[in-house]
């Protein structure tokens, strides 16, 4: 036997109320009389004499009535059935991304849907069935299809908001996979609306059910950060923060700079509605550290008011240069700061020693392992179908890429060059009449520049994009760059780290201190770790050696907290927030609430016409 | 004692004005001035008897010898004096109400003693619970009621009315009386029948019913006054309550309120009416009153009406 509202036993602790009630003992007015006889004779008039007797108008009577018929009334556990239809198959989607943390919402909007989500398991009728998604920074499914109503109310108690972006879309595909052979199966979406794009669900025709909670959008955050070199003094860094303010309202705030806890800078803000403020902080810094910027003002979103990220100090870059010989090739990579340029007529070992090797038109005996610019040069391992074509016209090139930035092939000439298709692992930066010339990508954890042509076979070093070009793949190919830029990572995004050398066992350390022991098998040359659900530092130990990597939001769509009306799918589809409640309204507790206070007044009465 | 406390001059006025009407005849041996079946000397003829020899020859009729030529004697009605009993409930439950009920009690007995007296019969009071003198005395009993108690045993004329109202003063109530046996003893030691007056609330656990049949059957002629207090017709006293009673020391619980006073007023008049047919059966003159209702709204109004005087 199992029960529907097991907690309604609760209601039994009345019974041992009622007992007490009739366990007091009265105290009576003792009063002297001329004689019993009359009362004793009243009494036993009054008393049942007879089984039956006629009935008459009596209020407690009545009130006894109907404290029964209330009572029955709600054991046989009446509802309304409202405007919901009734559905075989909800599939509740519980967003669990950080927006939802805005605490406009009292005491947010995470547990406003959440309360909402109960009630609609309360309205859950007869063998109708529900699925529990909660969608964070993965798509979990709290609960399979049931109907039983207690694992509803666990798995939605077990759900548990995220710092991470909205992930929409993978929790409404696995929704519309639930619902995809079931006829009158709705798919139930309790969120705010900040979601990014949906429009993969275009033409989908989901049964979706929007219901919107939020009521405000004041909110500042953090959109934007990063760290670099400060490129007017070599010994300073530079802090780079965006700030967004998503309110109706222009707003004013705090913005303090932290290295290491330890405050640097606070500058004021004042930022109109709607739109977002650049900040850039000049900090020394002596070692390698943290940055935090963190804004002071307090709006309804506290987790995008914060965000860190890991300072390298910037290390000499040693590169290998094998060539025969290429004075510009060697002058651009000179020209660079902070570069030590070895050079060699050829390489027979995997140049390990270097940061990046170039290849200047000589295929070398050990190809390295670590980056590489090769130049001319072709790797059969790397690419497939490399073709030999005379004077390739250059008709496109990548200028978005960060290898192009200020580096166009205007004007550059080629007499002859490799050409290949581009890999998978790479894309095409520039491109000839058929295939491409230079590609650029990262191979497992090498990161690798391909030039199809002899730049001395061209007139690109002529140009004065060819520097820029070697300026730019130098950063690009730094190591150290690239593992910075792995130090911080966004919210629910995996942390990733390259293994140098076998390990067993790693620890975690979360930003509330907890420590998370972590078995990495030896013959791993990478480890990961997911569960970057909460923002803040997180400190890696594995072996002797600690390191820290910073999660944050950084995320605009996710700072901004408008409620949205409507969902956009894609062009032309819209849902629209629902303003339908839940069905089912079951009326049993409000019933015996009535019930008891017909007992208490039924007791009270009884009382005072005794007086 | 004065009168005043018992009976104002002016129905004293009103009650000298009647007489003790007597259904019966008068069995008294005494001599009275009421009918009797009894022959001897007054001015009512009664019948002729022949002459026998001693006869005294003052009551020979010559009118009836001179036409008859035969000696006829003639007879009178002996008038005989009434008696009449008032049993007066003195038992504790009289003491209460307001008025009290024994206090109104006493008035009508006063008033019909007084009425006999008027009317030369003989009035003797019966005060219940009997303290006799070997009886252990309540402490409230004093030698002045125990001599009060004696001489109301038998009164007689007029001239008697204010020591017998005196005598009803020194009266006083207490104790747990048995009405039946009370009545069954007055029964048994009245040597002639007459006129018995009964009051009493007749609230004994025992009845009365015995009583009563007692006297009737002796041949008194009965007439019962039941008395009641205002609280108890219509008690004003609610909530829990734990009644004792002042007679047995019993007790009885009971939550009242308002809403049971109609309860309770009906099983009063169920009480009395019970009481009022078993007097109608028996030939008894019942009445009904609360100590707090107009003395001359029974005596000049009910008792009348109901030819107990007239």
């Amino acid at each position: 036997m199992s029960f529907l509202a097991p907690m309604a036993f609760l209601f039994a602790a009345t019974i041992p109320v009622v007992v007490v009630f009739y366990l007091l003992k009265r105290k009576r007015v003792v009063k002297l009389v001329s004689s019993t006889l009359l009362w004793q004779k009243f009494l036993a008039e009054t008393q049942a004499s007879a089984p039956f007797q006629k009935l008459r108008r009596n209020w407690l009577l009545i009130l006894q009535v109907l404290l029964l018929a209330l009572a029955v009334l709600a054991l046989s556990r009446p509802f309304f059935k409202t405007k919901a239809k009734p559905a075989q198959l909800r599939v509740v989607i519980l967003d669990a991304s950080a927006s939802m943390q805005a605490t406009d919402e009292m005491p947010s909007r995470f547990e406003k849907a959440r309360a909402e989500a109960l009630q609609w398991v309360d309205g859950l009728a007869g063998n109708d069935q529900m699925v529990i998604l909660q969608a964070g920074a993965n798509t979990e499914v709290k609960q399979s299809a049931t109907s039983e109503k207690a694992a509803l109310r666990r798995a939605l108690q077990a759900c548990v908001c995220s710092d991470s972006t909205t992930r929409l879309v993978p929790a409404l595909k696995m929704a519309e996979s639930l619902v995809r052979d079931h006829k009158d199966a709705e798919i139930h979406l309790f969120s705010d609306g900040a979601v990014p794009e949906l429009s993969e669900l275009e033409n989908q025709d989901l049964p979706l059910v929007f219901h919107r909670v939020g009521k405000s959008s004041n909110n500042l955050g953090v959109v934007a950060l990063d760290v670099r070199a400060n490129p007017e003094n070599a010994g300073q860094r530079a802090v780079y923060a965006s700030v967004g303010n998503f309110s109706t309202n222009a707003q004013q705030s705090g913005l303090e700079l932290l290295l290491d806890d330890r405050l640097l800078e606070t500058r004021p803000l004042n930022i109109p509605a709607g739109e977002t403020s650049p900040q850039v902080f000049l900090a020394n810094q002596d070692r390698d550290g943290v940055f935090t910027v963190r804004l002071t003002g307090k709006d309804d979103l506290a987790v995008d008011d914060q965000a860190s990220i890991v300072s390298l100090l910037p290390k000499p870059v040693k590169v290998l240069l094998v060539s025969r010989g290429n004075r510009f090739l060697e002058k651009a990579l000179r020209a660079v700061p902070n570069v030590e340029l070895s050079t060699a007529n050829d390489l027979n070992d995997t140049g390990t020693d270097f940061d990046f090797v170039v290849l200047d038109d000589i295929p070398p005996t050990v190809w390295p392992k670590g980056n590489v610019l090769a130049i001319h040069v072709v790797n059969t391992n790397w690419l497939e179908g490399v073709t030999k074509v005379e004077a390739p016209a250059i008709v496109d090139w990548k200028t978005a890429h960060p290898l192009l930035r200020y580096a166009g092939f205007d004007n550059v000439q080629v007499a002859e060059s490799f050409t290949t298709k581009a890999p998978t692992w790479a894309v095409s930066l520039v491109d000839g009449p058929q295939l491409s010339l230079i590609v650029a990508g990262e191979l497992g954890r090498q990161r690798i520049i391909w030039v199809g042509f002899d730049v001395l076979q061209s007139t690109w070093p002529l140009r004065l994009a060819f520097p820029i070009f070697i300026a730019n793949a130098v950063e690009w190919l730094n190591p150290a760059n690239t593992r910075g830029s792995h130090l911080l990572v966004k919210a629910g995004d995996p942390f990733r780290l390259a293994l140098n050398e076998p390990q067993t066992n790693a620890q975690v350390v979360f930003p509330n201190g907890t420590i998370r022991t972590l078995r990495v098998d030896p013959q791993a040359n990478e480890l990961v770790f997911g569960e970057t659900y909460k923002q803040g530092i997180y400190h890696l130990r594995l072996g002797t050696n600690e390191s820290a990597f910073c999660v944050d939001l950084l995320d605009a769509a996710e700072s901004n907290i408008k409620p949205r009306d409507a969902l956009q799918l894609g062009k032309y589809t819209r849902v629209t927030a629902t303003t339908l409640q839940r069905a089912n309204m079951e009326l049993w507790r409000s019933i015996a609430s009535i019930g008891l206070g017909v007992l208490l007044f039924e007791w009270w009465y009884y009382h005072r016409r005794t007086a | 004692m004065s009168t005043q406390p018992f009976l104002t001059p002016e129905l004293l006025r009103r009650l000298q004005q009647f007489q003790l009407l007597a259904a019966r005849r008068a069995k008294s041996s005494a001599k009275g001035e009421r009918r009797s079946r009894a022959r001897g000397q007054s001015v009512e003829f009664a019948d002729y008897r022949t002459y026998v020899h001693g006869d005294d020859f003052r009551y020979l009729d010559w009118n009836l010898y001179g036409r008859l030529e035969r000696l006829f004697l003639k007879l009178y009605e002996e008038e005989r004096e009434l008696p009449v009993r008032i049993f007066l409930d003195a038992s504790e439950s009289m003491t209460f109400g307001e008025p009290r009920k024994f206090d109104f009690a006493r008035q009508v007995a006063a008033a019909v003693g007084y009425v006999a007296l008027s009317g030369f019969d003989r009035v003797s009071v019966v005060p219940f619970p009997h303290r006799a003198n070997g009886d252990a005395p309540e402490p409230a009993t004093t030698k002045a009621e125990m001599a009060a108690r004696g001489a109301l045993r038998s009164v007689r004329g007029k001239k008697s009315a204010i020591q017998f109202f005196q005598n009803l003063g020194e009266l006083t109530a207490g104790g747990v009386a048995n009405l039946n046996d009370a009545l069954r003893r007055g029964a048994l030691e009245a040597r002639q029948a007459g006129v018995a007056v009964v009051l009493s609330d007749c609230l004994d656990p025992a009845g009365y019913e015995a009583g009563l049949t007692a006297l009737v059957a002796r041949g008194f002629q009965v007439d019962l006054v039941q008395i009641l207090a205002p609280e108890e017709l219509a008690p004003t006293t609610f909530g829990d309550l734990r009644l004792v009673d002042s007679e047995t020391g019993g007790h009885q619980e009971v939550t009242f309120g308002r809403f049971r006073l109609k309860t309770y007023q009906q099983t009063v008049r169920n009480f009395i009416q019970r009481l009022r047919e078993f007097c109608q059966g028996r030939g008894i003159n019942f009445f009904t009153a609360s100590s707090g209702m107009s003395l001359e709204e029974l005596l000049l109004r009910q008792l009348r009406q109901a030819e107990v005087w007239g």
